[in-house]
């Protein structure tokens, strides 16, 4: 499984199709929803603070971008089914946030993209930032996944490269695979 | 007088047995043709800057074969994990958009050439 902004589906299906993989797209309204429903992806609305009518959503699946405790503790509130970048330069995870994010079930998510688009000095800040959510996850039995999070196609990364990433920060390369094979619901 | 002897003494070599193990990935370079020199360098200088010297010096990664679009990879054993983390950061080659996708790992070179069926 992997998670991508919505964007030109049809390079964008040629590569997953290569890599065999099922994609999640971060749509904002209804029109990006259909639109990935008729290529057979699986489309989660990117919800905000700021987002009206989100009880209409409640059957659907959720994102939130974290990045703040604010945006974090939304994610709990909404029971959202991913939470996006919960760090990054900065630290707001914590093993309480961990704990309420594994009751509820929500997935932690780290957006390759951005790490690879922060310069080098944040590189080595988001990457110490994401090794002890990485642990915090582990801890409390949290699903963390590493996903590409690109808007364009050929940003996306394979499995075995995403799974590597996320041994690379600490988890077991078992819980890894386990958390990016695992299906939606 | 003092006469002198020359000993040639022949080069000791490290029994198989007692060297260190290593792991072979094979890559595929996805999305554009590049030649082996162009390969080499967009490879190194992104795994550089993400592991720094030291990290790099510890998984002592070497290009063994580039053909086809497919390199084989040399590296200590048990690093192979931090290798293939660090091709996430290849996005470019001489400015042509790449994905590189590791194949197979293998602890032999002739595994990896029969599954890319290169000679």
């Amino acid at each position: 499984m992997d998670i991508v902004f919505a964007q030109p589906l049809k390079e964008l299906l040629q590569v997953s199709t290569y890599f065999k993989e099922k994609l999640v797209v971060l749509v904002n309204n209804e029109t990006q929803e259909l639109m990935a429903k008729k290529a057979s992806l699986i489309p989660c609305y990117l919800v905000s603070e700021d987002s009206k009518d989100i009880n209409k959503l409640s059957s659907k699946k959720k994102a939130v971008v974290g990045g703040s405790i604010k945006a974090n503790e939304f994610a709990v509130r909404i029971k959202a089914d991913f939470l996006l970048q919960p760090a990054n330069t900065k630290q707001f995870f914590d093993l309480g946030l961990a704990q309420k994010l594994a009751d509820n079930g929500t997935r932690v998510v780290l957006m390759f993209e951005e790490l690879l688009a922060s310069n080098s000095f944040e590189r080595h800040q988001v990457w110490k930032n994401f090794i002890e959510v990485a642990r915090y996850c582990k801890l409390k039995k949290t699903k963390f996944i590493v996903a590409s999070g690109c808007k364009d196609p050929l940003h996306l990364r394979p499995t075995k490269v995403r799974e590597a990433l996320a041994v690379t920060l600490g988890l077991s390369s078992d819980l890894a695979k386990k958390y990016l094979e695992e299906e939606m619901k | 007088m003092i006469i002198m002897k020359i000993v040639k003494v022949k080069k000791a070599t490290v029994p198989l047995s007692k060297r260190e193990r290593k792991r072979y990935i094979l890559l595929e370079v996805l999305n554009a043709e590049v030649t082996e020199k162009d390969f080499y360098f967009g490879f190194w200088i992104e795994l550089l800057g993400f592991f720094g010297s030291k990290g790099l010096a510890e998984i002592a990664p070497k290009i063994v074969l580039f053909k086809n679009n497919k390199a084989i990879v040399k590296c200590k054993r048990g690093k192979e994990v931090e290798l293939i983390a660090g091709t996430a950061f290849i996005t470019k080659i001489r400015n042509k958009k790449i994905i590189i996708n590791p194949l197979l790992t293998s602890g032999t070179i002739k595994t990896l050439k029969e599954f890319a069926k290169i000679e």
